[in-house]
């Protein structure tokens, strides 16, 4: 399948807005250390200050630095996300795939599996866990990429399904070759659309658990996070602070959903031509 | 025929949550009661009551033993004590749960009627000006997670315009009765409401419009034309009908979403629900509750995607009445 | 009450339909015939307005211009007065409804009845076709294919329209199903107009009395069904006549040279046709009436190629031919049959002009031969019986293939020998350097006739004149000589006359057949009429003395 990714891009106002927020989000996410005036988390004994020339967004309830914290915040966000989503898509790659090959009994009781994983919200188990194992950000990803497979597993058996009846596979099978290079010369190559709309939905997903598990006050509470903010503001969001506290990382997050979203959105556009061109002018 | 398998399905689900909530606090290092009830419980009890405990959970016996009478004391509804709230988990569970059934049920329902009728209003006519204003608006609420929208609606109807309370369910020692009872609960149901039926439209929205796209180029459609049918009837009950399908499958994944939604939602706006209970009780370190309360919620979306399974299969003619 | 005039619709940048005129009157039925693809589906729809692309010219309905209609307005007429009965494939009928619902819901949305009177309507119709009562509330998916055709033609019929217009209505059933749904659809068709798309000429003549043709989004025939089908004036026609499988004809499956191409300027059907002139490629004929025929064609139809009139050959007191007329249309055979001695031959060489008339003329193309020139025996070349006696044994293979070109002066030697190759080719006969230098004496009996047969190619002729060609070869070297002969016809459009005394061996290869005896020309008409239905005495004995199949076996 040769999808002409550019021209769909190019036609795109919804994948352009996107990427170029993502991109936006990324820069500031690596060069945090240079972009923020102060540490994110080093107090300051001037509590609830309104924007001012020294903090551009004023301080929180224990004076450290709100716009420190949200630059620093957007690391956090994408660092979960796209690794969470890596992890989980590779999973649900290697999952779907040899399911998909090797068939059988191992086909049917991970089928079960999956299934039983897809209706289970996510959710329930994350806070279970997390209520035991105070997670480090790590363990977050880990938890998160293990939860979050079990949708791209089941699609990517399908197109695996129908990709082992083509020809060229069981040609090559004809050949003598083996799952695991049939696998990564001739399916792997062909899965990588569906693979590439899992991943970018998965950061999705990632991204929003972050944020909501932070809020929750579940993550870990060294680390700066979008929604460890949020959640701290909304102790005093009867006092004027909310504006400079509470609604900037809500946009900030926000706007990297969105962004995320509308690649994804485009992308499986451009995978499915039945879709058709989305030219929203 | 398919309920044997599905239900199946549904029996392993149930296994895989009821053994993680059995494994987890029994993996934890140190005294498998602390981890199952909780420091402060624990310091609550007497010798005697822990000695019960220890044997009505079979904590010195071998793991298969423990996991029975884990499941026996689950059938008989003992979901444990609650030493935060004084009770039994079950009825701490029990009050709370009317509420979170209110907020979630008139959600989803209204947000997978709305995005239904959306999508087929936006899938009729593709690129029209309609589509794309509804899909670009769709979308953009998409973006915003739950607990960022109940926050603006909070600050801005309830802080800033005043219009409608910062929490509850109803006005606490008012004494409403009847209608202005009714009149309560829908004044404090009605943010948090917005808020979770805002963000879940999309995705009834989505669906629906995609598979208008599917259903419009079928040869019915243009039959349906050919017959000279007024465009409302055939947007509806020709194309609208089909399209219906695959979002009636996809609920069941949708109530799962709101369940997360729920949980975000109920806090911001201290909503006393299930999911506000969680909070307290991850506060507390209540952990019977949080099992407890993790539990119910499972088993009911559990149910609840076996229900939608079961309906799907009288919408669908085809499966009905299978040759 | 229906009339078309120069409708033109075209998608994105392909034209579909380029300048139809149509005409149907109250009460009558016309069959549209062509291949797929060109452009039935489209006219069907672009009747009821239904098709999505550029749509040019005028629709006239009792009076009304269709394509200056608001929507409105023809959404009242769709399913009302005009109505589809579309082909039946896979979800043609909506899957989640009762067929009943569906065949109601035309009636609800025209007429002023409620829901129960709908349904009683929808009840009615759906009886009248044939589906038993305790199927009304079945869904689609538990219908056969024979069910689901019924009940859309029922749905077309819920508001009595006055046309109805059947797309294919039973292309996808099985023949006892087909023969019943005939049945209903003649009955309906009494009522109102019809007009029936089909690319199956037999439901086609069962259905309607006009019949119209339409090839690559033009109507190159029109005419009563009857007439049409047995003698097809336009050369698409004729070849789809022949290409069709049918219990009655006897000659041998034909098809079209090429596929049908649609960026063609000019006539659509120049490249595939075997008459076309250097008109064809840059003009559109236009769709006129011809001699009761209406016909898409710039040499007005199928051209006689060569006519006698009176054509009469005395030897002395003998009356070898006696007052002979007789024509051969281009691509087409004919077949002399006789018995020796009532003069075949003696007409074969006075058509050649190997021997002179005593009276008569002969016609190539309508004008009158006097002196046979090179011009002549370029269009017309004869074989003989007996192909040891007509190749030189002097001669090798490659010389005898090229004398007529050498004769004639055509081209250099290297052109002439490369032609030489290509007709050996197309006659089935090995190019090797062994072969072409070989003697006739060295040649099998087939191999010597197909030798004759390419030399008779060389020069390209319109009409090949075949004496007896196959009388000394056995059975299956007949059989191939003769489908080698059909083959040519179709590819290069090559007329033939066919001399023979066998009639079995005639009706194989011929479009008509002529019956001679003394010198007399005592029935002529289509191959099919000759043998199934003989007039005159001598035809219907030679018909009975024919070699049939069914061997009649000695009483022991």
């Amino acid at each position: 399948m040769h999808i002409n990714l550019k021209e769909e891009v190019k036609q795109n106002n919804f994948a352009k807005f996107g990427i170029v927020l993502l991109l936006l989000m990324l820069v500031i996410a690596l060069f945090a250390p240079l972009l923020a005036p102060y540490q994110p988390n080093s107090q300051t004994p001037f509590a609830f200050e309104p924007p001012s020339s020294n903090h551009w967004l004023g301080t929180n309830h224990v004076g450290k630095d709100i716009l420190s914290q949200l630059i620093y915040g957007a690391r956090t966000s994408l660092l979960v996300g796209f690794s969470a989503a890596l992890l989980a898509t590779i999973l649900s790659a290697i999952i779907g795939t040899s399911a998909a090959l090797i068939a059988g009994l191992y086909d049917k009781i991970i089928m079960r599996i999956v299934d039983a994983f897809i209706i289970i919200p996510a959710i329930v188990i994350i806070i279970l866990v997390a209520a035991y194992v105070k997670p480090s950000l790590w363990v977050l990803i880990l938890l998160l990429s293990l939860l979050g497979w079990q949708g791209g597993a089941r699609i990517i058996r399908a197109q695996a399904l129908s990709l082992k009846e083509m020809g060229h596979i069981s040609a090559a099978q004809s050949f003598g070759a083996s799952n695991v290079y049939l696998t990564f010369r001739h399916i792997l190559p062909d899965l990588a659309p569906i693979l590439s709309v899992e991943f970018i939905y998965g950061i999705r997903r990632a991204i929003f658990m972050e944020a909501g598990l932070a809020f929750l006050g579940i993550a870990d509470p060294t680390t700066v996070s979008w929604g460890m903010m949020m959640r701290e503001a909304l102790d005093f969001c009867y006092l004027d602070v909310w504006q400079w506290w509470l609604l900037p990382p809500g946009i900030a997050l926000s706007l990297t959903i969105l962004s995320v979203t509308f690649i994804g959105h485009t992308l499986e556009g451009a995978l499915d031509p039945r879709l058709e061109s989305e030219a929203i002018a | 025929m398919f309920s044997i398998r599905n239900l199946a399905l549904y029996l392993i689900a149930m296994l895989i949550i009821l053994a993680l909530n059995f494994l987890l606090p029994r993996m934890m290092p140190g005294d498998p009661l602390m981890a199952i009830y909780g420091e402060e419980a624990l310091v609550q009890m007497t010798p005697e009551l822990k000695a019960e405990l220890v044997e009505r959970f079979a904590l010195d016996q071998p793991w298969w033993q423990q996991f029975a009478a884990y499941l026996s004391t689950l059938f008989t509804g003992d979901l444990g004590y609650s030493y935060y709230y004084n009770a039994p988990v079950l009825e701490v569970i029990l009050g709370r749960l009317p509420w979170t059934l209110l907020l979630v049920g008139t959600a989803l329902i209204i947000s997978t009627l709305l995005g239904i009728v959306l999508g087929i209003e936006s899938g009729w006519r593709r690129s029209s000006q309609r589509d794309k204003s509804l899909l670009t608006g769709l979308m953009a609420l998409s973006g915003f997670p739950d607990f960022f929208v109940g926050i603006l609606l909070l600050i801005g109807f309830g802080i800033t315009l005043g219009i409608f309370p910062l929490s509850g369910a109803i006005t606490p020692y008012s004494g409403f009765t009847g209608a202005a009872l009714a009149l309560d609960i829908l004044h404090h149901l009605f943010l948090p409401l917005t808020a979770l039926t805002l963000c879940h439209i999309g995705g009834s929205y989505l669906l629906t419009r995609n598979t208008m796209v599917t259903v419009l180029k079928k040869p019915y459609m243009l039959v349906a034309r050919a017959k000279g049918l007024s465009e409302f009837v055939m947007r509806y009950r020709h194309a609208g009908r089909n399209a219906l399908l695959p979002v009636i499958t996809r609920a069941g994944i949708q109530l799962g979403r709101m369940v997360t939604g729920v949980l975000f939602i109920e806090i911001v706006f201290a909503y006393p629900g299930l999911g506000h209970l969680v909070y307290e009780a991850l506060l507390a370190r209540d952990y019977p509750v949080l099992q407890g309360v993790l539990l119910i919620v499972a088993f009911s979306v559990l149910i609840a995607d076996f229900l939608v399974d079961v309906s799907y299969s009288k919408l669908d003619p085809r499966i009905r009445y299978a040759h | 009450m229906l009339k078309l005039e120069n409708l033109k619709v075209s998608y994105a940048r392909e034209e579909i339909l380029n300048g139809i005129d149509l005409e149907v009157k109250d009460g009558e039925s016309l069959a549209i015939i062509g291949e797929s693809g060109a452009g039935k589906t489209t006219l069907a729809l672009s009747l009821m307005r239904l098709v999505n692309g550029n749509v040019k010219g005028k629709i006239f309905f009792n009076g009304l211009e269709l394509l200056s209609l608001s929507e409105e307005a023809m959404r009242g007429l769709r399913g009302n007065q005009i109505a589809l009965a579309p082909q039946n494939a896979n979800n043609t009928l909506n899957p989640v409804y009762t067929i009943l619902d569906q065949v109601a819901e035309p009636v609800l949305e025209h007429q002023s009845k409620n829901r129960r009177e709908a349904k009683e309507q929808a009840s009615g119709l759906l009886s009248d076709l044939g589906i038993p009562k305790s199927r009304f509330s079945a869904y689609p998916h538990q219908l056969s294919g024979g069910e689901q055709q019924r009940v859309l033609i029922a749905m077309a019929l819920a508001n009595q329209p006055k046309l109805l217009i059947l797309d294919e209505p039973v292309s996808s059933l099985d023949a006892p199903a087909r023969a019943e749904v005939i049945e209903l659809l003649k009955a309906i068709s009494q009522d109102r107009s019809l007009i029936v798309m089909t690319h199956d000429i037999s439901t086609a003549a069962k259905l309607a009395d006009n019949i119209a043709i339409i090839y690559s989004g033009r109507i190159v025939e029109l005419g009563l069904m009857g007439e049409v089908l047995s003698r097809p004036r336009h050369p698409y026609t004729r070849g789809l006549i022949r290409s069709y499988p049918d219990m009655s004809t006897g000659k041998d499956l034909q098809g079209i040279k090429g596929v049908m191409n649609r960026s063609v300027s000019g006539c659509p059907f120049h490249p595939r046709c075997t008459q076309a002139i250097e008109i064809c490629r840059e003009k559109i004929p236009p769709l006129m009436l011809i001699q009761g025929r209406y016909i898409a064609c710039h040499r007005g139809g199928i051209i006689p190629l060569l006519s006698t009139k009176n054509l009469t050959k005395h030897f002395g007191s003998l009356l070898a031919v006696d007052s002979v007329n007789i024509t051969i249309e281009g691509a087409e055979t004919l077949a002399l049959v006789g018995e020796s001695g009532s003069g075949k031959t003696t007409l074969a060489k006075l058509i050649m002009g190997l021997a002179k008339p005593t009276e008569g003329e002969v016609y190539l193309e309508d004008s009158r031969v006097n002196n046979r020139g090179k011009d002549f025996y370029h269009q017309v070349q004869m074989i003989f019986q007996n192909p040891g006696e007509s190749l030189s044994h002097r001669l090798s293979v490659l010389e005898l293939v090229r004398e007529p070109l050498d004769i004639q002066e055509i081209g250099t030697k290297e052109e002439r020998n490369s032609k030489a190759r290509q007709v050996l080719r197309e006659v089935e006969l090995p190019e090797t350097e062994a072969f072409l230098s070989k003697y006739p004496h060295q040649l099998s009996g087939g191999e010597m006739q197909r030798v004759a047969i390419a030399r008779a190619l060389v020069l390209d002729p319109r009409l090949l004149i075949a004496d007896e060609p196959t009388a000394f070869l056995d059975s299956s070297l007949q059989a191939k000589i003769l489908k080698l002969l059909l083959n040519l016809q179709e590819q290069r459009g090559l007329s033939l006359l066919f001399i023979t005394h066998n009639i079995a061996v005639a009706r194989k290869i011929s479009d008509r057949i002529a019956v001679m005896k003394d010198g007399r020309i005592v029935e002529q008409g289509p191959a099919k009429s000759i043998i199934t239905a003989p007039v005159h005495a001598y035809a219907r004995k030679l018909s009975q003395a024919a070699s049939s199949l069914s061997f009649e076996v000695k009483e022991p």
